[in-house]
This record gives structure tokens, sequence and C-alpha cells, in this order.
């Protein structure tokens, strides 16, 4: 059965030098339902590597050229979030660890087994889907933020404090009334029908109140 | 005074003169007989004349009667004498004819005294008185004869056959010799007898004269006993003479015996008495007198060999041949000398040994020096054999016993090729005459392995060395043979270590490959693995698409034969065996390649860089591709260990290879710490590591590999930093 070509089908990058290992594994997980783009080299990947697709990264540990670690780290730098699978031959401990703390998501080694595998490459698309999700909605977040005026930015600022129209329009020196309006703005912009909402959705966009 | 009476008186004179002298002559030989014989006789013919005298003078019958009797007596005592000389002198003249004229007369004288007046006359009737010149006046006899005097007449011509019978025997006997005083008496007594006979028988008329003849055979007979005087006399000087050159050449040959250690002596075989030097007889430890017989000397020889000496001039005496023998005796003082003693036999004219002389040399040093070399053979440690130029074994000593499992006996008079393998037997004869051909003191069978064979059949090791021995009795060859069994099963040993050397130290890099081989290893299996797992997914589809599962299938065979090959490439590489084999033509520059594909992921991994400078168009070379890869292994990885402490920026390793004078060199130079100078020589060795955890035996086999190329390895130290090691082998022609 061959997977639907959807824009936003998540897929597995293959990055391995040997052709053989590639191939295979590029069989295995399209027989497993993937969609998967195998690449030779980690400068391969790179240069044709479109950050939005969603999916996760198989990556060979030792290759020649920049290895494993150091995509891992030119990744990071460029912002992605495309979780990473380790394989090698090598059963290192100490690289093991380094890559593990270095955020991979797995350490798995050659001769891989494909349950292992798939398991694996299942936890990332979805870790991968999540991640995309809440950075997607972290968007929509900053977007509506984007939407306020400054004055209901203001106002937005002290309701998240819990405190009362009252309390408000004494703090800006404005007449209650006006606050309520603002505050009627701000809950239409921010699409939000409770201060509660509003408060997660502010501590979620990692804006402080002051 | 009446010359009858000066002439018949001076007859008797010299008879009586002649008889004194010889007489004398007796009484100073009194063994020699001859003389008194003839001192008889010539009395008696002293008498003889006498009476012949008296009867010419006689005057009356009775007178002549009487003498003429009386005359019978000197007559048989000359007769008798003369009988006595010849046989005494001659020794010759049958015995019977001796007796018989013996006999005769002394009947004759017995009838003579019977008869009267005697024995010629029955009757004497009167006397004539014959007148001769000057004078005087004879009586001759004119009488009946008596015919008895046959008897007396029978015995002189018996006696004159005796005479002529002596002669002859004589004559036979020495030809010159006696004819003289032979013919003399057989003469002179003819004469005689004739005269004597005539008269009796009255045909002639002369008195009797037989006086003058015999004084002539008298004279004869003094002449022939001078001679034989004078040549006794002669025979004396001469005894004297040749007695002092024999003392002067004793004394020379004293001198030389004495020098030379010879004892001379000689053995008189019927008496049995023994003739020793006075200086011998005191070497030997008899005094100057004693009387020495065979047996007595004999008390010197050496007790064992006493039996030996016997039995050897016993078979000389029967065989009549000279032998030689060699024995000990045992000088005053207990020292024992060996002998050889050399003899010769002189035998009679019956064949009758009479005289033995010998000579004993004595041969002590060369004895010594026989024991000595028989007991350095002896004593040998390795095993000594001696063969005669036939190759029949003269000499062996214990340890050819011991070595080989023969005795002695079994061994000595056999020929040598009993010692040698069957299947070298043939071949060694013709060895054997061509070192005859140019005989030297040198190893045998140069080039060529050695092997002895034991009584038991079985086979082992040796080294022989040959040396020649030219003695009178030809050439001989002593070899020495030394046992090598030991020797070759160090060679074996040593040889086998060396392999199990070359093997751990090829382990060892191998352990050092590790996490290469790992890599090359594990990328066909995943491959497999994954092709695998996705066959066994599609085949769960409801579709299934075949191509792809051939595909599959394919990948997976290819991939599972890589790896086997690879498997295969690392076994051979690290297989124990003897180096080198499998050679060829190699393109160092492919080996260099190889290497590097099968260590880059090591590398990789110690974040080492490679750069190679390889020149292109190399002739090749001829080895073993393996080898060679072994050790070019080796060095890369030394390079890497060796810039452990570096900079990563700074690990770097080239290799190099070039074409350079007529052979390709290879050069792996690395960044690290350099070798420290006093070590430089050492790197090769084996055992010798400058790594806290090495165990050195990496480069000592890249030492061997490349010397069995025929090739040359060696290391310097970069002039900034790090060391290079290069290697070099000949191009292939």
């Amino acid at each position: 059965m061959s997977a639907v070509s959807e824009p936003d089908a998540p897929t597995v990058f293959i990055v391995d030098d040997e052709a053989p290992v590639r191939k295979a594994l590029s069989r295995l997980l399209r027989a497993a339902g993937f969609v998967v783009a195998a690449f030779a080299s980690p400068g391969e990947f790179l240069a044709q590597h479109d950050l939005h697709k969603p999916g996760c990264l198989v990556l060979d540990l030792m290759m020649p050229g920049i290895n494993g670690m150091e995509l891992q780290r030119a990744l990071a730098r460029k912002g992605s979030v495309l979780p990473i699978i380790f394989l090698t031959s090598h059963g290192d401990i100490p690289k093991s660890v380094q890559a593990m703390k270095s955020g991979a998501l797995d350490f798995l080694t050659k001769p891989v087994n494909d349950e292992n595998l798939l398991a694996s490459i299942r936890v990332a698309i979805e870790k991968d889907r999540v991640a995309r999700r809440e950075q997607a909605e972290l968007r929509d977040i900053r977007a509506r933020l984007a939407t306020l005026t400054p004055r209901e930015r203001e106002v937005l600022d002290h309701v998240v404090t819990g405190k009362l129209n009252k309390q408000i329009a004494d703090d800006l020196a404005v007449v209650e009334k006006t606050i309520k309006v603002h505050r009627a703005h701000v809950m239409e912009k921010m699409k939000v029908r409770s201060v509660a909402e509003l408060v997660r959705l502010t501590e979620r966009s990692g804006i402080r109140s002051q | 005074m009446s010359w009858i009476t000066i002439l018949w008186s001076m007859n008797a004179a010299a008879c009586l003169t002649l008889a004194g002298i010889y007489l004398l002559v007796w009484c100073k030989q009194r063994e020699s007989w001859v003389y008194l014989a003839f001192s008889f006789s010539a009395v008696g013919g002293a008498a003889l004349t006498a009476f012949e005298l008296a009867l010419v003078r006689a005057q009356t019958v009775e007178q002549y009667g009487a003498i003429l009797r009386w005359a019978q007596l000197p007559i048989w005592a000359v007769v008798v004498s003369l009988v006595i000389f010849v046989r005494l002198y001659f020794r010759a003249g049958r015995p019977w004819l001796a007796w018989s004229v013996c006999g005769l007369r002394t009947l004759a004288l017995i009838l003579n005294f019977v008869f009267v007046p005697n024995l010629s006359y029955r009757q004497i009737t009167h006397l004539n008185q014959v007148s001769w010149w000057g004078g005087e006046t004879v009586s001759v006899p004119m009488g009946v004869t008596n015919p008895w005097v046959l008897v007396a007449q029978l015995s002189l011509l018996l006696l004159i056959v005796f005479f002529i019978d002596a002669t002859i025997t004589v004559w036979r006997r020495h030809r010159k010799r006696g004819l003289v005083v032979g013919s003399a008496l057989i003469l002179f007594s003819l004469i005689a007898v004739g005269q004597v006979v005539l008269v009796v028988w009255g045909i002639i008329t002369i008195p009797f004269l037989a006086a003058f003849p015999f004084l002539g055979l008298l004279a004869a007979m003094a002449y022939e006993l001078s001679s034989d005087m004078l040549r006794a006399g002669q025979l004396a000087r001469e005894l004297k003479a040749s007695e002092a050159a024999l003392r002067n050449t004793e004394r020379g040959m004293e001198l030389a015996v004495n020098t030379a250690g010879i004892v001379v002596w000689a053995w008189d075989i019927p008496r049995d008495e023994v003739w020793l030097s006075d200086k011998d007889r005191a070497l030997l430890g008899f005094s100057k007198d004693e009387r020495l017989s065979a047996e007595s000397v004999r008390r010197v020889i050496h007790p064992e060999d006493r039996e030996y000496v016997r039995n050897t001039v016993k078979r000389s005496l029967e065989t009549r041949g000279e032998i030689e023998a060699e024995y000990r005796v045992v000088i005053p003082g207990g020292k024992v000398r060996w002998m050889t003693r050399r003899a010769h036999i002189e035998f009679d004219d019956t064949g009758k040994p009479v005289w033995e002389r010998g000579v004993l040399i004595d041969i002590t040093e060369r004895k010594l020096a026989e024991e000595r070399f028989r007991l350095v053979v002896e004593a040998a440690p390795s095993g000594m054999v001696m063969a005669n130029s036939e190759g029949k074994i003269i000499l062996v000593n214990a340890q050819v016993e011991t070595f080989f499992g023969y005795t002695r006996d079994e061994l000595i008079g056999q020929p040598i090729e009993m010692l040698v393998p069957k299947r070298f037997q043939s071949k060694h004869a013709g060895f054997r005459h061509g070192y005859l051909g140019d005989a030297q003191a040198r190893p045998m069978g140069a080039g060529r392995e050695l092997f002895a064979r034991r009584k038991d059949g079985s086979e082992f090791p040796v080294e022989i060395g040959l040396n020649p021995i030219h003695t009178p009795e030809g050439l001989f060859v002593l070899a020495s043979i030394v046992d090598i069994s030991e020797r070759k099963r160090a060679e074996l040993e040593g040889a086998r270590q060396r392999n199990e050397l070359a093997h751990l130290s090829r382990v060892t890099m191998l352990g050092e490959l590790s996490g290469s081989l790992a890599h090359e290893l594990n990328q066909p299996l995943t491959s497999i693995l994954s092709n695998a797992q996705a066959a066994q997914r599609f085949l769960a589809d409801e579709v299934v698409d075949l191509n792809e599962l051939r595909e599959i299938l394919n990948d997976i065979v290819a991939e599972d034969t890589r790896a086997g090959e690879m498997i295969q490439r690392l076994r051979v590489l690290f297989k124990k065996r003897e180096m080198p084999k499998h050679t060829g033509d190699i393109d160092i520059n492919k080996v260099v390649q190889d290497v590097l594909k099968l260590v880059g992921n090591d590398l990789m991994n110690q974040n080492v860089t490679m750069d190679t400078e390889l020149a292109q168009n190399l002739p090749a070379v001829t080895g073993d591709w393996i080898q060679l890869e072994l050790v070019l292994l080796n060095l890369v990885l030394n390079g890497c260990e060796a810039m452990e402490d570096c900079e990563p920026s700074d690990r770097r390793v080239r290799v190099a290879s070039e074409l350079d004078n007529g052979a390709v060199g290879v050069s792996v130079t690395d960044r690290g710490e350099s070798i420290p100078e006093e070590k430089m020589d050492r790197v090769f060795e084996p055992f010798f590591t400058t790594k806290a955890e090495g165990m050195g035996l990496g480069l000592s086999v890249c030492h061997t590999i490349i010397r069995a190329h025929r090739g040359k390895i060696w290391a310097t130290n970069n002039l900034d930093r790090g060391a290079t090691f290069h290697f070099e082998l000949p191009v292939n022609r």
C-alpha cells in the first residue's frame, strides 16, 4: 500500500552514506506506510530540507564529512524541531549519552529491528506533530495579540492579574466604562470567553505580566 | 867317515827333526792328533833308517836276520801311523781298507816273530858284499824267501790302494787340495814298497833303501802340514783382524743402538744361549755375567704378553718366516715400555735353526701416542668413526655405540654404509670415492640434510665432519658425527614460536580494528535485516508487488555476498599461517586504498584525517597482497595512535607512494609524538613498544614481512613533529 502523498503528510527523512542501507531502510518504512525521503549525506539534507515539512529524521551517526552530531547541532541552530533518531554500528555509550543529552529522541544500533525503528518513528512523528501544533497555536496566539491596540494590551495585562475593572480603571486613570469596553474588545480579539482562558493563553505564549 | 853312514844318519836325523817339530806342535794343539800320528811316522821312519843302516853294515847272517826281524816293529808302527794320519788328515779312505791294512800288518808282525829268522826269509844263505863307490861295501842278503812274506806285502799293497782311494775321495771333494800330498804318498810308497819287494824276492841285489823314499813321503806330509799351519796362522791373524773390526762395528752399533733405543740380541738356538750387550743387559736388569737362556730373557716381558711372545717365536720357527711382534717389557724401576721385535733365523745345512738374531725397538712413544689417540677418540662427545679407503669401519668410539645402538664388534670390519639410511646408500659410495680423490678436513654433505640410521632402523639428523688421516696402511677417514635432533627440534620450535608471534601480532591488530570491523559488517547486516522485514510487511498487504519482492531478495543476496567476502578477506588477512605465500604482482597504490577503506571508520572515530599522495603509474612489485596490507594497516593504525593526544585539527596521517631508484617506496607520516632518538634502532624489535598498553609486536612483524619481500623498512622523525615510517620494495623485473 503506498502512502497517500499529502502536502502535510509526515515524512521520514533518512540520512546514511551507505546506499544499500538507505535503500533497505526506505523499503522497510514504505512497507510500513510511511513517506520516505533519503539523503546520502547531512550536507545534501540541509541543502534540500524544508524546515516546515513534518516528520522525523533517521540519522546514521558516523558519516564522513559532517557527522550526525554536527547535523543535530546545525538543525538546532536553525530552529528545527525535527526529532532525530540516531542509527549506528557502534554501541558506544559515551556517544549515546551525548546524543541523548543533545536532544535526540532515540539511539538505535544497527542492524536495527523493524519494530524498534517503527515504534521510535511513530513516537517521533507524533512528537513532531504535537510540536508543530503547538508551534502553530503559538503563532495564532501571537497573531491575536498583535491585533490588540496598545491600550487593549495594557488592559490585558491587568486583567490576567485578576484585577477588577474598578481597580484597573484606577490604575490606568480611566473611567471604568472605558475599561469595560476595552475588556470586551480584548476578549473578542483574543477569542476567549473567560478570563481563565485568557490567562492560559497568555501564559502559553510566554507573555509575562508586569 | 863313510858316506853311507852320513847319508843314512842325515835321513834319520831329518826324520827325527820332523818328528820333534810336529810333536811340539801337537803339544800345543792336543786335539789335533794328526800331528802326533805324523810324529810317530817320522819316529818310525827314523828307526827304520837306523835299522837299514845296521842291515847294510851287517857282517853275519845271524846279525842280518835278527836286525831284519826287529826292523818289522818300526815298519808296523809306520804303516799303522800312516793309516791313522791319512784318516785323520784327509778324513778319507774307506775304513775297511784301513782296518785290513792294520790287521794284516799286525798279523805280519806276529808271524815275523814266529818265524826264524824272520818273515821275509826262510833262510838267509849268505851275505853278498857289494861294493859301491867310495870304497864302501854293503851287505845284500841272499836266501830263500818266506812265502808268508806275502802277507806283509799284501798289507803294503792294500796300503797303497788305501792311499789311492783316499786321494781320489779328497780330490773329488776339494779338487786341488790334497792332490799333492796324496800323489806324493802314492808315489813314494810305491817306490819304497816296490824296492823292498824286489829285494826280498831276490830280483835285485841292493840293500833295503825304503828309508829314503820314506823321507820323501814324510817331506810331502810335512809340507802339507806346514802349509796347514801357515794357513792356520793366517786365519788366526785374519780372525784377530776381523774380531777387531767386529768390535769396532759393535761399538758403532752400540752407539747407534744407544741413541736409537734399540736392543740387539742373538740367540744361539742349539745351545739356548742369548747374547746381549752389556749395556742392554743393564737396561733390562740382567747382570753382566749371568747366562741368559731364551726363557730367562723372557722374564722382562710383561706377564700378560709372555704367552703371545712364546707363540710368536714358535710360529716363526715353524714357518721359517720373519714375524714381527709388539709387546711390553718391564725394565728395572717398574717402568713399562712397548717394544717391537724383529728377528731373522739362520738355519744350517740340515735345516735346523741355529741362530736367531734380532732387534727390539722401543716404540713406547708411538704406543703412547696411539693410546692417547684412542683415548681422545673414545672420550670425544661426538661419535667418531674411522674407515679405510674401502669404506670398512676400523674404529668406533663409545658414543657411536650409544647413538646407533650397535656394539663395537658389530661395526668393526663392516661397510660404513650400514650406518646410512637405505635411500642414500647407493649415492654414499660414490660420495666416498669423490672424497678420497680430494681428501680435506671439511664438513660432509654441504647443502644437504644428513641422516643416520640406527640399528633398529630409525633415523636421526646429523652433522658430520670429515678428516683425512694418512697412514702407512693407506688413507683413512675419520668422521665425527654430531646428533642434531635437539637442534633441529629447537629450530622447529623457534620457527613455530615466530609464527605464533606473528599471529599474535595480527590478532592484536585485529583487536585494534574492531571498530572498523564492526561497522563494516554491520552495514550489510542492517540492509539485509531491513530488506527482509520490509518484504515481510509487503507480503502482508492484500496486493503484493512481486517485482518489489524480487528486488528486495536480490539486494539481500548481494549484501550477504558482500558481507561474506568481507569476512573472508578478513579471515585470510588474519589467518595463522607461514609467510610468505600467494605472491603475485601488486600495485602498491591499490593496497594503500584498500587499507584506507578498511580503517576509514576507525580514523573517523578518532577524528583523524587521511591524506594520500600516491604517485601515478608505479611499477608492480612482487609480493603477498595480504601481508603488505597488514604492514600498511599496522603503520597507519600506529600513526593514528601516536596522535591520540593531539588536537583534532592536528590529527593528520599522510600516506605517500613513490618510485625511488628502482624501488617502490611508501611512507606513512603522523603528527604525533616523535620516536625518542635512543630508541630509534629498536623500534622494529619484537616486544619493543613505547605505548603504555602496547605489546610491541606490530612493527617487528612488519619488519619480517618487508624483509621477506627483499625490501627495507625504517623510521625517521619529522622535522617539525611526529614520525614517518618508510618501506621500500624492489620493483618486479
